[in-house]
C-alpha cells in the first residue's frame, strides 16, 4: 500500500488526541477511586456526588454566565468590526484591524495581568464582570476571523440592490445581510462561548472571590478522592459539546440547503 | 432595433428624463467620468458601450445613486439628483450579478420592492405573479431563488426591478453572464418588454453587437469621456474616429494620402485602391497629427468571380487566408501593391466554391462605402 505509512500517522494521531477522552467516561462510571486499571466495577456515585456538590453548582453558574455574556457581547462587537472591515474603507484601517486582532497572539498570562493592573487602577472591584470584559476582550478577534469568512463572501450588490428597492440601510441590513451572515453569528457565538468557558488564566486573574468552572476543577485536582468526580464532570461536558456542536452543525446546513449555496466546511 | 420602434414618437421629440451635465467623478486621482454630457429620452433604450474601465458603470451607477459625482449635475425628470438616495429614485437597477437574495423564494425576491407598499397583502400577491408573467415565470413564486438557472435569475431580477414601476430601468451588463444561445434569445426579450412597459432603459455593454442589436442610440465610451454618441447604424457606417470603428464590428485600415478638397469632397490617393474621391460626410473631423487612413466595412468588398462586374470599381488582389464560418467565409485578401491584407466577408452561396488560398482575383468596391479618418 503506497499510503499505509500515512494511514498509520493519522490512526497514531487520532488515538493521540481523542484517548484521554476515551479515558473519561470510563473511570466516571469505575467504582475505584483511583484513576488506574484494571477497573473495579460500574458505578453512578460520581454523578450522584457532581449533582449534589454546591459549590461546583455554583462555578458552573457562574462560568455560563460569564460564557453566554462573552458569546453575545464579542459576536456583537464581532460583527460591527467584520462588518466595518469587509465593506468600508477608512483612514488607519489596517493598523486598527491589526490591534483589534492582536490579543489572538499576547500571551494570556500578559493580558490577564496587564488587565488586573488596569482595573486595581481604575478601583473597579474584582467580580464576574471582570472576567467578562477579559474573554470578552479574547474571544473577539476569533469572533472577528469568524464573522469576517462570513461577511467577505456577501455580494455587496445584495445590499445595493435592496437599498436600490426602496428599502434604508438599517433595514437592508435587518432583511439581507443578518439572514444570510447567520450562520457565521452563530459559529462566532459558539467559539466566544467554549473560549470563555474553559478559560482559566484571566478567569483566575480577575474573578476575585467568584469561582468558575476551571478554577473549581483545578482547585479539586489537589484530592485524590475528588479525581473520579471530576472524571465525570468531563464526562458531562464532552456529551454536551458534542450536542452544541451537532446542534449548531445542523442548523449550518439547514441554512446553506436554504440559500443554495457552497458548503466550504463546518464543524463536523 | 429600429424596425421593433418604428412605430414609436421620434427621439427629438420625446421628453428628456436623464441629463448628465459636464459630470466629472474622481476616485482619488483617478479621473474616472471626464466632463459628461449627455441626454436620454422618455422611452429610450439607450446603451453605454465601451471597454472595461471606460466609466461605463460608474455613469451607470452615478443614475442610481450609488455613486456620488465629483462635479457636474445629474437630473432624472427634469429634477436635480445631488440630495436624492438610492432609495428614493425613479430608478431600478437590474445588476450584473442579478443579486437575488438567495434566502428568499422566487415570489418574496420579486414582491421585495413591495414591502412598504400600502395594498393588501391579495392585491401585492396579484403584482407579484403579474410581474412573474411578464417575464415569463408564471407559476414561478414559491421556488426556492438559488435553485434558478442563470436565464431565469435575470427574468427574476427584471420582474423584481420592474414592480416597482420605475420611470427608468438601468440594466448594468444584465446578460454577460449567460451562454450565447440564451443571451441572444434574452436580447430580443429584453427589446419587447421594453416595447411593452414603456419605459427608459439604460444597458451597459462591452458588447458591441449586443447594444447595436437592441439601442435606440448608444453612447460609445473611452477613458471617461463618450467618444460617439449615435444611433446603431450611424454608429456603424460612420465612426467618427478610429478607436470608435475599431471597437465595433471590424474595420478594414489602408493609409490615405490627401491631395486635395474641393466642393465638399475629398480628392485621396490610396495604395491598392488608386485615386478617387469621398464626400466631406464620410469624413471624420480633424485630429491633429494623426496619418490619414481610410477605413471599410468587410461586407462592403466583395470579391469577383468569373464573368462577374463590378459595379463600380475594382481592384486587383491575392487571396491570403481563407476562415470557414458555415453560413459566411472570411477573406483575408492582400491588395496588389499593399503588404498588410485586408478582410472581406462573404456569404455563401449555394452553387459558389469557397476560394483556395492563393487564388488571383479581383475585389469590387466603392468609394461612396470607404471613412477617411484624417
Amino acid at each position: 500500500m503506497k499510503f499505509s505509512s500515512l494511514k498509520g500517522y493519522a490512526f497514531l494521531y487520532l488515538v493521540f488526541l481523542y484517548a484521554p477522552i476515551v479515558l473519561l467516561p470510563v473511570f466516571a462510571f469505575n467504582s475505584g477511586t483511583i484513576i488506574a486499571f484494571p477497573l473495579k466495577g460500574f458505578t453512578l456515585d460520581w454523578f450522584r456526588d457532581l449533582f449534589a456538590n454546591q459549590t461546583l453548582g455554583l462555578a458552573l453558574k457562574n462560568s455560563l454566565i460569564i460564557a453566554v455574556s462573552t458569546s453575545i457581547l464579542s459576536t456583537t462587537l464581532g460583527v460591527f468590526a467584520a462588518r466595518a472591515g469587509t465593506r468600508f474603507k477608512f483612514p488607519g484601517k489596517p493598523g486598527v484591524m491589526g490591534l483589534i486582532m492582536l490579543p489572538l497572539v499576547l500571551p494570556e498570562i500578559i493580558i490577564a495581568s496587564s488587565l488586573l493592573v488596569v482595573l486595581l487602577a481604575v478601583g473597579m472591584p474584582l467580580s464576574l464582570f471582570t472576567v467578562i470584559l477579559g474573554h470578552t476582550l479574547m474571544a473577539t478577534p476569533y469572533a472577528i476571523a469568524v464573522l469576517n469568512a462570513a461577511f467577505s463572501s456577501l455580494d455587496r450588490s445584495l445590499e445595493e440592490a435592496a437599498y436600490d428597492l426602496g428599502e434604508t440601510k438599517w433595514s437592508t441590513f435587518r432583511l439581507i445581510i443578518l439572514p444570510l451572515v447567520t450562520p457565521g453569528i452563530i459559529s462566532s457565538a459558539l467559539m466566544s462561548f467554549t473560549i470563555s468557558l474553559d478559560e482559566f488564566i484571566v478567569a483566575f486573574s480577575l474573578a476575585g472571590k467568584e469561582t468558575t468552572l476551571p478554577i473549581y476543577i483545578f482547585s479539586q485536582l489537589r484530592f485524590p478522592k475528588q479525581i473520579p468526580m471530576i472524571m465525570a464532570l468531563g464526562t458531562c461536558l464532552v456529551v454536551a459539546s458534542i450536542v452544541l456542536l451537532a446542534t449548531a452543525e445542523y442548523f449550518r446546513r439547514r441554512g446553506l440547503a436554504k440559500t443554495g449555496a457552497k458548503d466550504t466546511g463546518g464543524f463536523l | 432595433m429600429t424596425q421593433l420602434n418604428a412605430a414609436r414618437a421620434p427621439l427629438d421629440s420625446r421628453a428628456k428624463m436623464i441629463e448628465f451635465h459636464e459630470v466629472h467623478k474622481y476616485y482619488g486621482d483617478y479621473h474616472a467620468l471626464r466632463g459628461i454630457s449627455a441626454t436620454i429620452r422618455e422611452g429610450e433604450f439607450f446603451s453605454l458601450l465601451g471597454p472595461s474601465g471606460c466609466g461605463k458603470t460608474t455613469l451607470l451607477r452615478t443614475i442610481a445613486g450609488f455613486e456620488d459625482i465629483s462635479s457636474g449635475a445629474v437630473l432624472i425628470d427634469g429634477k436635480d439628483m445631488s440630495d436624492v438616495a438610492p432609495n428614493k429614485r425613479p430608478t431600478n437597477m437590474v445588476f450584473q450579478s442579478y443579486a437575488i437574495f438567495p434566502h428568499l423564494t422566487v415570489g418574496e425576491n420579486v414582491g421585495f420592492g413591495l414591502r412598504r407598499d400600502p395594498r393588501s397583502k391579495a392585491e401585492k400577491a396579484k403584482a407579484v405573479e403579474e410581474a412573474l408573467e411578464m417575464v415569463g415565470l408564471k407559476g414561478y413564486g414559491a421556488r426556492a431563488a438559488h435553485a434558478l438557472s442563470g436565464g431565469q435569475r435575470q427574468r427574476v431580477a427584471l420582474a423584481r426591478a420592474l414592480i416597482l414601476k420605475p420611470k427608468v430601468l438601468l440594466l448594468d451588463e444584465p446578460l454577460s453572464a449567460l451562454d450565447k444561445k440564451i443571451r441572444e434569445q434574452m436580447q430580443v426579450e429584453l427589446i419587447k418588454l421594453q416595447r411593452e412597459v414603456g419605459i427608459t432603459f439604460v444597458l451597459v455593454t462591452h458588447d458591441q453587437e449586443e447594444a447595436l442589436v437592441m439601442s435606440d442610440r448608444i453612447a460609445v465610451m473611452f477613458e471617461g469621456e463618450i467618444a460617439q454618441l449615435a444611433d446603431p447604424e450611424t454608429l456603424y457606417r460612420r465612426p467618427n474616429s478610429r478607436r470608435v470603428a475599431d471597437f465595433i464590428g471590424v474595420m478594414n485600415f489602408l493609409p490615405a494620402q490627401i491631395l486635395g478638397e474641393a466642393n465638399g469632397h475629398v480628392q485621396l490617393d490610396v495604395g491598392g485602391l488608386g485615386r478617387f474621391e469621398v464626400t466631406e460626410e464620410q469624413a471624420s473631423a480633424r485630429a491633429s497629427g494623426a496619418e490619414p487612413v481610410v477605413g471599410f466595412r468587410p461586407e462592403t468588398l466583395t470579391i469577383l468571380y468569373e464573368g462577374q462586374q463590378a459595379h463600380d470599381r475594382e481592384a486587383p488582389a491575392t487571396i491570403d487566408e481563407v476562415v470557414y464560418y458555415g453560413d459566411m467565409t472570411y477573406y483575408d485578401v492582400k491588395l496588389d501593391g499593399v503588404a498588410a491584407p485586408v478582410r472581406i466577408s462573404m456569404r455563401n452561396v449555394f452553387g459558389r466554391p469557397v476560394l483556395d488560398v492563393g487564388t488571383r482575383t479581383r475585389v469590387a468596391w466603392s468609394p461612396g462605402a470607404l471613412v477617411l479618418f484624417r
